[in-house]
């Protein structure tokens, strides 16, 4: 072998030439993609022009022909012989389209609770949080209790003031956490045990402080929620974009954690379990939705003891859940499959049970395969949601719809549509990018496998 | 110095550091996959300390054998002992087993999600619960044993071959194994690599380990093993000392094998 440094031929690489002119910048862009050829050229000129068409009717009508205010819809008619959108009917029903019939002086407690969720949520985004896992999953276990509690109302039961006050608490928590996280530097927990001056004592201690502090909290929000004198809302009568995120984020935040369970059964060793996860995710997935809802509304009360008559929307709730647990159930089964054999092998061999290698190893790398399709579902689920107004639940769209069959409004079909159009395309834009954002930051070090 | 360009016969045999004490033993053990009768009435024990090398050629079982040592393989008759633990189909057995039986993969199989160090600590926090600090100090220590100390907050894919398959003997180290399985360790990495893995080997035979390597590395075994086993057809065919093994085969067929293997 000879040694580099004695070797007469020395590399050295060529110098770096400018490229050739009309390839880069604007101007190289333009000639490459745009007009690169006469066919083309033509092309471009045409796709602009229809582009501009577009554009210039959805000006005239969305815009210079709109009506901004009027009373009823004929007045719309005679001021802009319908060629202009009219925007004034919108604002009329804008109130039904968001909370369907939910009185005026009772829609803060709709607006309160949202706002609760959102904030619930927003650490979730806050980079120095600890424990992201645990506050997503209070939120998404306990929430709907808090939310039961105050959309509807009235008299609550036991069991309904216990979970709100575990959510209550638990909510209260999260934000002592995050102040706790910013102000002094230190998780919640850690400042609750320094603070109590068990930090020097048996770490199996630190966990009575905890259940101690959860325990107090308990107490004061059952007492709190005991307080509170809500006027009864019965679901009847809910309705708009409220009823329509009700019903998907409920489906929507219950079908991963039961698809991931129906997806394992359907693998497991035991046949019972096997054969009922199989037998469920292929008779709800083989059925249309709108046959499921029918069954639930219709079909499930005459099964049931006459006093015992839960809500219609309750039985939506569950016909959704249902129905979106089997269809996530093979998506997140195409995950499972699409991880290496030798993962399982390798954790196998270091003495992980099962359910540790499912939660520790296999789920965080399936579900990140799968996000693209869980989104999907996801988005594919909140859209069918709209199907509930086939059965008389007043959701965005029905109501979009009753709009135009009240009196003063008839015929006006076209810009609640729209209306409606757009809130779809917000809300699920907005989670299609979010998956992609999550798919480029969750486990950076996929980069070369 | 890699292991592979020295001599065979220049190669100075490490010390062993063998005890009476049986920690594994193989009883009439016999496999299947559906039809095909993959080990065939294997009998094997192991003493504590020992060094045992299994090679053969491809499909001959030796992988499922020592698969079936921490049960990633099911036996279908025979007895496994591990530690003075029968391997049956009790959970609890089998956990006790994979606790003391560390294990190396031919493809790594390390957890891509998780870095390196995390890939260290993870069985002792979650199987032993073990306090974080004190698994990470743990799996320090045996990162800086297969010298990639400085590797430890990257990921698995940015690391080469090499390196992940020494991630791999820290990963199994941490949970303070009695004994060590080793399936084709080298097979799966380029050659320039080869050597820096199996002089982490060797330091761990110096340690005195008890070690069942399948491998086709015939140096590291005259170097290393206090036996060398060759398999074909499900069968154990020949078991001798590295010496008498590689000088003296007794069978036919492992001539052949030894002819092909050593040929090049």
């Amino acid at each position: 072998m000879t040694d580099a440094t004695q070797s007469d031929t020395v590399f050295r690489p060529k110098p770096s030439l400018p490229p050739p002119a009309n390839t880069v910048g604007a101007v190289g862009w333009l000639r490459k993609n745009l007009f690169g050829g006469p066919i083309d050229t033509i092309m471009t000129l045409l796709g602009l022009y229809i582009i501009y068409q577009i554009v210039a009717f959805a000006i005239d009508y969305g815009i210079v022909n709109a009506i901004w205010s009027a009373d009823t819809y004929r007045e719309c008619l005679d001021r802009n012989r319908g060629e202009g959108a009219c925007w004034a009917g919108i604002a009329v029903w804008f109130n039904s389209m968001m909370y369907g019939r939910y009185p005026d002086e009772e829609q803060w407690r709709v607006n309160l609770g949202g706002i609760v969720l959102l904030l619930w949520l927003i650490p979730f985004w806050l980079p120095k949080i600890t424990g992201k896992i645990q506050i997503g999953m209070s939120a998404v276990l306990t929430f709907p209790f808090l939310g039961a509690a105050m959309f509807i109302g009235g008299e609550f039961g036991l069991f309904l003031q216990v979970m709100a006050s575990i959510a209550l608490t638990l909510f209260v928590a999260v934000w002592l956490h995050v102040a706790s996280t910013y102000l002094s530097g230190r998780s919640l927990p850690d400042l609750l045990v320094s603070i109590t001056g068990f930090a020097n004592k048996d770490d199996r201690l630190h966990k009575y402080v905890l259940l101690g502090a959860f325990g107090v909290g308990f107490v004061l929000s059952m007492i709190y929620l005991g307080s509170w004198e809500l006027v009864e809302v019965p679901t009847t009568i809910w309705g708009g974009l409220f009823l329509t995120l009700v019903i998907s984020g409920i489906g929507i935040a219950s079908a991963l954690p039961n698809g991931i369970l129906l997806a394992l059964g359907r693998r497991s060793k035991m046949p019972v379990i096997r054969v009922f996860c199989t037998a469920f995710i292929e008779l709800f997935r083989s059925v249309p939705l709108i046959t499921i809802l029918f069954m639930a509304v219709t079909m499930m009360p005459l099964f049931l003891p006459v006093e015992f008559n839960p809500p219609k929307l309750a039985m939506v709730i569950v016909a959704v859940c249902i129905f979106a647990a089997a269809y996530m159930a093979e998506t997140v089964r195409g995950g499972l499959q699409a991880v290496n054999k030798g993962q399982y092998e390798a954790a196998q061999a270091m003495g992980l049970n099962f359910w540790k290698m499912m939660a520790l190893i296999v789920m965080p790398q399936a579900l990140k395969l799968m996000i693209p399709n869980i989104v999907g579902s996801f988005m594919g689920l909140m859209k069918d949601t709209t199907l509930v107004s086939i059965i008389g639940l007043y959701d965005i769209l029905l109501m979009g719809k009753a709009a135009g069959q009240n009196p003063s409004w008839l015929g006006f079909h076209t810009e609640p549509l729209l209306f409606t159009a757009m809130f779809f395309f917000v809300l699920c834009f907005a989670m299609s990018k979010y998956s992609q954002h999550l798919e480029r930051t969750i486990g950076g070090g996929y980069g070369r496998r | 110095m890699s292991l592979e360009t020295q001599e065979l016969d220049d190669v100075v045999h490490v010390a062993s550091a063998i005890s009476d004490e049986v920690v594994i033993e193989l009883a009439g053990v016999n496999k299947w996959y559906g039809e095909f009768h993959v080990l065939k009435d294997i009998n094997l024990s192991v003493n504590k300390g020992e060094r045992i090398v299994i090679c053969g050629p491809s499909g001959s079982g030796k992988s499922t054998m020592i698969r079936c040592i921490n049960r990633l393989e099911e036996h279908q008759a025979g007895d496994i002992i591990v530690n003075g633990t029968e391997m049956g189909n009790n959970l609890k057995n089998i956990d006790a087993i994979r606790r003391d039986v560390g294990m190396v993969f031919q493809q790594f199989n390390l957890f891509p999600h998780l870095t390196v160090l995390e890939n260290c600590t993870l069985a002792p926090i979650w199987v032993k619960n073990m306090p974080k600090a004190e698994a990470e100090q743990i799996a320090m220590q045996y990162l800086e044993r297969v010298k990639i100390p400085e590797q430890a907050l990257k990921y698995p894919g940015q690391l080469s071959g090499g390196q992940q398959q020494r991630v791999a003997i820290a990963r199994s180290l941490c949970m303070s194994p009695t004994i060590m399985l080793f399936d084709e360790p080298t097979s799966a990495l380029d050659p320039e690599m080869i050597s820096e893995v199996l002089d982490v080997m060797v330091g761990l035979a110096e340690s005195g380990m008890t070690m069942l390597v399948v491998t086709h590395e015939m140096g590291f075994a005259k170097r290393v093993a206090d036996r060398v086993i060759f398999m074909d057809q499900g069968e154990i065919v020949e078991q001798n000392t590295p010496d008498e093994f590689f000088t003296n085969p007794k069978s036919d067929r492992t001539k052949l094998f030894l002819s092909q293997i050593l040929a090049h």
